[in-house]
Formats: C-alpha cells, sequence, structure tokens
C-alpha cells in the first residue's frame, strides 16, 4: 500500500532521539492546521479528517503499529518522544480508536484476513472505529455485561446496549464485547467482536453531557448480524484481550502536559485579578503548582521504565489517579480565581487576553470516571499492588 | 564517575545499612528523651568505620567523594531503622560547610576527624523560627586580635549533644564569617530542649568568645553561599530520611491490615482502608519520585535558584507525605497504634523531629512560591 511505502523506508529506531525529535517537531509544527491547537474537547471526525490523511500519507498515523502493517513500528522510547511532540505542539485527540485499539488488538489477537480487512482502511480514513464496552448496568462492574451475541449459521447475532460510547455517531465501525456463555463465571463468557455501523438492528441515542456537548451515544442492537468470521480471538476469550490492551499506553493519561494547560490559563487571570498579593490564593497555587511538577516526576519514572523495555505493571494505577485528581483541582481553582467570573458559562476577556474558565472544569470532570473510575484504580492497586486481601 | 560504579557503590552503601539496621536496638531509641544519648559513640565509630560519615567528603580528607545520591541511600535506610545519631546535620551540613573552606589545617583537622569519627563538628546558624534565610541573623563577630570576638545566640542546633564544637554564622564588616568554636570555649555555653522523638535541640550562647584566625572556615560572600547551598543539600537529605520513615510506617500499616481480624474478616479487607492505604502509598512513591528527581538535580550542581526550587520541592513533599503516613498509621492501627509499645509512635515521632527542621513544608512551599511564582508575577 502506498501510504506505507513512506514508513517502511525510514528505521525510526535507528535515529537518534534527537533527530527523531526534531523531525516530529518540525512536521507537527508546519502541517498541524493552527486553528486546532490546543483544543480543551476532542476533536470531531470532520476537523480530524484533513490532518488525519496528512498523517497517513507520511506514514505517520499509527506510530505504535508494527511497520510491516504501515505503523511506525516505533520502541517505547521514539513512541514517548512522539507523543511528547504531539503535546507540544497542541494537537488535539481525533476518534482515534481504530490506531490505538483496534489496530494493535487485531495485530495480537486478530487473523491474517482480519487485519487485510481492517487495517488498511483504518490508515486511510475509510473506516473510524468506536468502542461498545460499558453497559447501562455494566459500568465499573464491566465483566457483568449482559450484551449478548448468539451463532445462528454464519453470523452473530447481536442484541442488547453499549452505553457511553464516545463519537459513535461519526462512527463506520464499532467493537464490541458481548455474552457470549451466560453458563461461566463472568470473565470467561465475553467475546470480542466486530460490527459495521450500518448493519440493521443498529440505533443511536446521542447523550447530551452537562457541558452541552454530544459526545457519548447509547449504542442499540436489535438483532444484529455480524459475520463469524469478525469474531477476534477465540469465543469468550473477549475479556483477555481487552485486558491485554491495557499495556503501557495508559502511560499517557498520566502526563502532567493536559493540567498544565489549565495552569497556564491560572497565570493570566491570577495576575488580572490582582491574586498574586493574596496568600490565601497563593498557597494554593503553589501547592498545585509543585503537586503538577511532582506529577511529573512520577510520570518521568514511568517513562524511562518503558524507554529501558520493562513492562509497566498495575502500579502504573496511581499516576491516573493522581494525574485527574491534579488536574481536577486546578479547574476548580481557576473557577474560584475568576470570582464572578467563575460562572461564566463562555469564555471571558480579561484586559488583552480571553480566557475559557468553564471547559477545563468540565474537560476534567471525567477523567475521574472513564478508564475505570478513580475508585476502581484505587480498588486495583490495593488488590494487585498493596496485596490486601478481599 | 560512570553509571556501573554508581550502581555499586550504592549496592555496597545499602547492604552495610541493612546490616547495620538489624542491629538497632528500638529500646533505646524509645528512652532517648530519658537517657538523652542519641550518640552514642561507640555507634559512631563504628558508622565512620563502615564509611558512612565520609560519603560526601572529599578522597584526600579520608572521604568517599561521593554524590548525595548515595548519601541518600544511607540516610533513607538509617531512618528506616529509627537510628538517632545526627548522621544528616554531621556528614552533610557541617561536611559541606568544611569541604568550602580553604582554611587548609583547620580543614585536615575537622573535616578529616568529621570523617573518622574522632570530631563531631554541629552547626549552629539558625537563630529565629520558620526562616530559611542565612542572613537573618545577629550573633555579631567583631575582630579581635587577628581572629574575631564573637557574641550571640544560636537555636534549633542538631546534634549538639555529644558535639566537640560548633561551626557558628556571624555578621562582621566583611560580611558573613563561618568560624570554628570548640565547645569548652570561655563564654560557650549550651542548653538543650528535648524533641518530639527525644533527641535534644541545642540553644548555643556565645559572650564575647574570642576566635583566633586559625579557626575561621569561610569568610563573606562565600561563606554564606557555602552555607545556603549546605542547608539545601542536608533538606534533601532529611528528604531521605523522611522517605525511610515513611516506608516502614507504611509496611507496618500494611502487614497490620493484613493480619488484624475483626467482624471475622481482616481489616485490609474493607474498602475504607483500602482506598486510604493506597492513597499512602500513592504519596509514598511520590515522594521517592521526587525524591530521586531532586537528588539528580543537586548532584549536577545547578545555579542557585534551581537548587532552592528542588530543595523545597524535596523537603516539602517528603514532609507532608511522611507526617500524613504516619499519622494515619496511628489511626489504621487503632488505639494500639496510640501506645507507647508500638513502634508506630516512634515513626510520628521522628517524622515531626525531621518535619520541622530545616524548614516544615509550609516554609519551603512558601521559599518555592517567592522564587518560582512570585518573582515578576505581582
Amino acid at each position: 500500500m502506498a501510504m506505507s511505502a513512506t514508513a517502511q523506508q525510514v528505521d525510526f529506531n535507528a535515529m537518534s532521539d534527537e533527530a527523531f525529535r526534531a523531525e516530529a517537531r518540525e512536521f507537527f509544527e508546519k502541517d498541524y492546521p493552527e486553528h486546532l491547537r490546543f483544543m480543551p474537547r476532542r476533536l470531531t471526525w470532520d476537523e480530524s479528517k484533513d490532518w488525519w490523511i496528512k498523517l497517513s500519507k507520511k506514514g505517520w498515523l499509527a506510530p505504535n503499529w508494527p511497520v510491516e502493517h504501515g505503523g511506525m513500528g516505533l520502541d517505547p522510547g521514539k513512541l514517548i518522544i512522539y507523543w511528547e511532540e504531539t503535546e507540544r505542539a497542541g494537537i488535539g485527540r481525533m476518534p482515534d480508536q481504530g490506531v490505538t485499539m483496534v489496530g494493535p488488538t487485531l495485530i495480537r489477537f486478530g487473523n491474517d484476513a482480519q487485519r487485510a480487512q481492517y487495517l488498511p482502511k483504518i490508515l486511510s480514513g475509510d473506516n473510524v472505529w468506536c468502542q461498545g464496552y460499558s453497559e447501562p448496568n455494566a459500568g465499573s462492574d464491566l465483566a457483568s455485561l449482559r450484551t449478548e451475541a448468539v451463532l445462528d449459521g454464519d453470523e452473530y447475532v447481536i442484541n442488547g446496549s453499549k452505553i457511553w460510547t464516545s463519537m459513535a455517531h461519526h462512527a463506520t465501525n464499532i467493537y464490541v464485547l458481548v455474552r457470549t456463555d451466560k453458563t461461566v463465571k463472568q470473565q470467561r463468557g465475553i467475546s470480542f467482536l466486530l460490527v459495521d455501523m450500518k448493519t440493521p438492528g443498529i440505533t443511536l441515542r446521542p447523550i447530551r453531557n452537562i457541558a452541552g456537548g454530544e459526545e457519548f451515544c447509547q449504542v442499540f442492537f436489535d438483532n444484529v448480524r455480524t459475520h463469524k468470521d469478525n469474531l477476534v480471538g477465540k469465543i469468550n476469550e473477549g475479556w483477555t484481550i481487552a485486558k491485554g490492551l491495557l499495556t503501557f499506553e495508559r502511560l499517557n493519561i498520566g502526563s502532567p502536559r493536559r493540567p498544565l494547560q489549565a495552569f497556564e490559563q491560572l497565570d493570566p487571570l491570577a495576575r488580572a485579578q490582582g491574586l498574586f498579593n493574596d496568600q490565601g490564593f497563593v498557597d494554593r497555587y503553589t501547592q498545585l503548582k509543585m503537586d503538577l511538577n511532582d506529577l511529573g516526576s512520577l510520570y518521568q519514572r514511568y517513562v524511562e521504565k518503558a524507554r529501558r523495555g520493562e513492562a509497566l505493571g498495575p502500579d502504573i494505577s496511581m499516576l491516573k489517579v493522581f494525574a485527574m485528581d491534579t488536574y481536577q483541582k486546578l479547574a476548580e481553582l481557576l473557577l474560584e480565581a475568576g470570582a464572578e467570573y467563575g460562572a461564566y458559562a463562555d469564555e471571558i476577556t480579561l484586559g488583552d487576553s480571553k480566557i475559557d474558565l468553564m471547559t477545563p472544569f468540565y474537560t476534567s470532570r471525567p477523567g475521574t470516571i472513564y478508564g475505570g473510575s478513580n475508585e476502581i484504580q484505587r480498588n486495583i492497586l490495593s488488590k494487585y499492588v498493596l496485596q490486601l486481601p478481599s | 564517575m560512570s553509571q556501573q560504579d554508581s550502581t555499586e557503590h550504592q549496592e555496597m552503601l545499602s547492604n552495610s545499612v541493612t546490616d547495620f539496621a538489624r542491629g538497632v536496638d528500638v529500646a533505646r531509641v524509645r528512652k532517648l528523651s530519658e537517657t538523652k544519648t542519641e550518640c552514642d559513640r561507640t555507634k559512631w565509630t563504628e558508622m565512620a568505620d563502615l564509611g558512612w560519615l565520609g560519603v560526601l567528603a572529599p578522597e584526600q580528607y579520608g572521604g568517599m567523594g561521593l554524590k548525595l545520591a548515595d548519601m541518600a541511600i544511607v540516610a533513607q535506610g538509617l531512618a528506616r531503622a529509627l537510628v538517632p545519631e545526627p548522621l544528616t546535620a554531621v556528614a552533610v551540613l557541617a561536611s559541606r560547610v568544611l569541604a568550602d573552606s580553604n582554611n587548609e589545617s583547620l580543614k585536615r583537622k575537622l573535616l578529616a576527624g568529621l570523617v573518622s569519627g574522632d570530631t563531631l563538628p554541629a552547626v549552629a546558624w539558625q537563630e529565629e523560627a520558620g526562616t530559611l534565610d542565612v542572613g537573618k541573623i545577629k550573633m555579631q563577630a567583631t575582630p579581635f586580635e587577628g581572629g574575631f570576638r564573637v557574641t550571640g545566640s544560636k537555636r534549633f542546633v542538631i546534634g549538639a549533644t555529644n558535639a566537640d564544637g560548633y561551626i557558628v554564622s556571624a555578621n562582621s564588616a566583611q560580611g558573613m564569617q563561618l568560624l570554628w568554636v570548640p565547645r569548652d570555649a570561655a563564654g560557650a555555653t549550651v542548653e538543650f530542649d528535648t524533641l518530639a522523638d527525644g533527641r535534644q535541640s541545642g540553644t548555643l550562647k556565645l559572650s564575647d568568645v574570642n576566635v583566633p584566625k586559625e579557626n575561621i572556615i569561610n569568610t563573606g560572600d562565600a561563606a554564606a553561599k557555602s552555607l545556603a547551598r549546605a542547608i539545601d543539600h542536608t533538606a534533601v537529605i532529611a528528604s531521605a530520611e523522611l522517605c525511610g520513615i515513611m516506608g516502614r510506617s507504611l509496611e507496618m500499616t500494611l502487614e497490620y491490615l493484613k493480619t488484624r481480624v475483626q467482624f471475622g474478616k481482616p481489616i485490609g479487607s474493607f474498602q475504607a482502608l483500602q482506598h486510604r492505604a493506597v492513597d499512602l502509598y500513592i504519596q509514598q512513591e511520590l515522594s521517592s519520585a521526587v525524591l530521586a528527581d531532586c537528588l539528580g538535580v543537586l548532584d549536577g550542581e545547578p545555579d542557585d535558584k534551581t537548587r532552592t526550587a528542588a530543595a523545597s520541592r524535596a523537603k516539602a513533599r517528603c514532609t507532608d507525605a511522611a507526617l500524613l503516613i504516619t499519622r494515619q498509621a496511628i489511626q489504621m492501627h487503632g488505639a494500639i497504634g496510640f501506645t507507647e509499645d508500638c513502634d508506630v509512635g516512634l515513626y510520628v515521632k521522628r517524622a515531626m523531629t525531621l518535619a520541622a527542621w530545616l524548614g516544615n513544608a509550609n516554609a519551603h512551599r512558601r521559599r518555592y512560591a517567592k522564587t518560582e511564582i512570585l518573582e515578576g508575577a505581582v
């Protein structure tokens, strides 16, 4: 395929870190659309499309995939540099489930036919994937999910519903965890299926969040049929597959970059409001700035570990807990620093600068809920790291 | 030094500390406030023989010339075992100040003596509570027979009980003077206040004490800079001690959560306690990550601003975490945790003593704010 040719010609891992960083920086600075930098929310597919294609043509869309599948094949050290540079350039989060989740899953657990069918379409942008994991009655307790798939001839027939599916209304495909055996222990009766969103029987209900956006959907499955070739891995092994994906990509969520962005808004606001003369404010501001620096130290420790090629254990959950708690505290201080403006729904103008006080608040709230709530992360740490009894 | 050598040194130090810690008598630590034997000179000589007093000192004075990262291993390990001897105050604070001196003959005597354990110098710089500013002193040194005559008083002197003399800072017409005052110098008196962990805080009073010029350690800007740097280095090693304290304290708490049974279950199976234990663990890991970072920064000998910011980051985080973890250790042990028999209390008390020394968390956050946030912000 033409678009992976570029990637195959360059062995990025053979480059020096500095050279790779310089190349990434130049590319991201020059080619990423200015108006989409440092967006306080995820990008929609329409906003993302051009950049997606541009990345793809350069062979830079899938830094984490092996070269033979059209990725950049970056080792952990280079992958972290790639992330750092995307953060530095303020590149928005695209509807990237195909690249971050589906690709790695098919590469590791799928078969050749599935890889041939789906991977090129992810790279080309023809397929946009969304995730069907959570259900109305299976959130933190994901293993209790009840959407079921029953084999009928050559097809699985799916019934049930998935919820909190980000960007489902822009997606062409969905990967779902479904129950395929009700007689065994919950985790053992789950399978991983791929479904075309145009299949008859799928309906969507967009869900408005408190920020007024419609990123989420509930997805209903009413006798939705998908060919049995769309089963990834073996039947009833879906739980293992879903868990297997929690690799060191979870590192990304603990990066101090996003809270730092919120922090940068706090500075001009505090100046304009004369808050640096208020010792009470200065104390809280200082505490948070130091928390952020300390988060940086903790994050860096995991980065170094990943660079050395070591596996990241369940203790990495602490990074998410502390990062998201700190992010929320920052967003809250931003509102408080705004005084009366702290209740303004839209951007405010202070002197020469425009400051959006509300968006960091809304962006930071779900951080302690998605991807395993902070309480679930604490359960994980308690059980697998501290080894406290159950 | 290569990475390889550095790792080897650290492993060696770590092993020797572990061996030593096995022999620590906690009963002695428990009785310190009565016996006032925080510095057992036999133990002290043993520590010197193991090389610990000279980890930082240059090789020509008998030291090992290693880094703060190496010193931190010793300090952390000994703190875990509640060793009460004033290792950090002497082997970091005094050692650094002496190493900066150009007074070669005094250095041969004092620094080499410090390393061998024969001479125990205590640094007496602070006069006011709640400051990290080495310039905030009133002790006065007036020229006298080529040396100085010194009057004033110093507080919060750690390691003073068994000190053979004091390194004092004083104002003079030529700026700051760092001077060596033997314990038995005429006009020098020392009094003690007992600290939370039973160790002693010294108050040194000097009244027209003659300091001959042979006992001038450092002068002027160089003296002030040397002292400020030594204090930051010491604050970071005290942070390593705090990490040792919190580490052992959390271990004891986790052991207790796994074994104490109430309502027919180990109490560690209750989610309220599990999540609290996790939060303590996160603070411990944050502390150790910050400590490692800051040790690296200080070992790189950065400019003053970078150094003070790093030292304050370490001391603020490690102090807050150690106080939280040791206090929660009492709570999670229940009533037994509040008894004298339970070691948990010893860790709380040591944490409090280390927390208050060389700037508590609040003092360090304020200092950090001053240089990292407020300069140019208002």
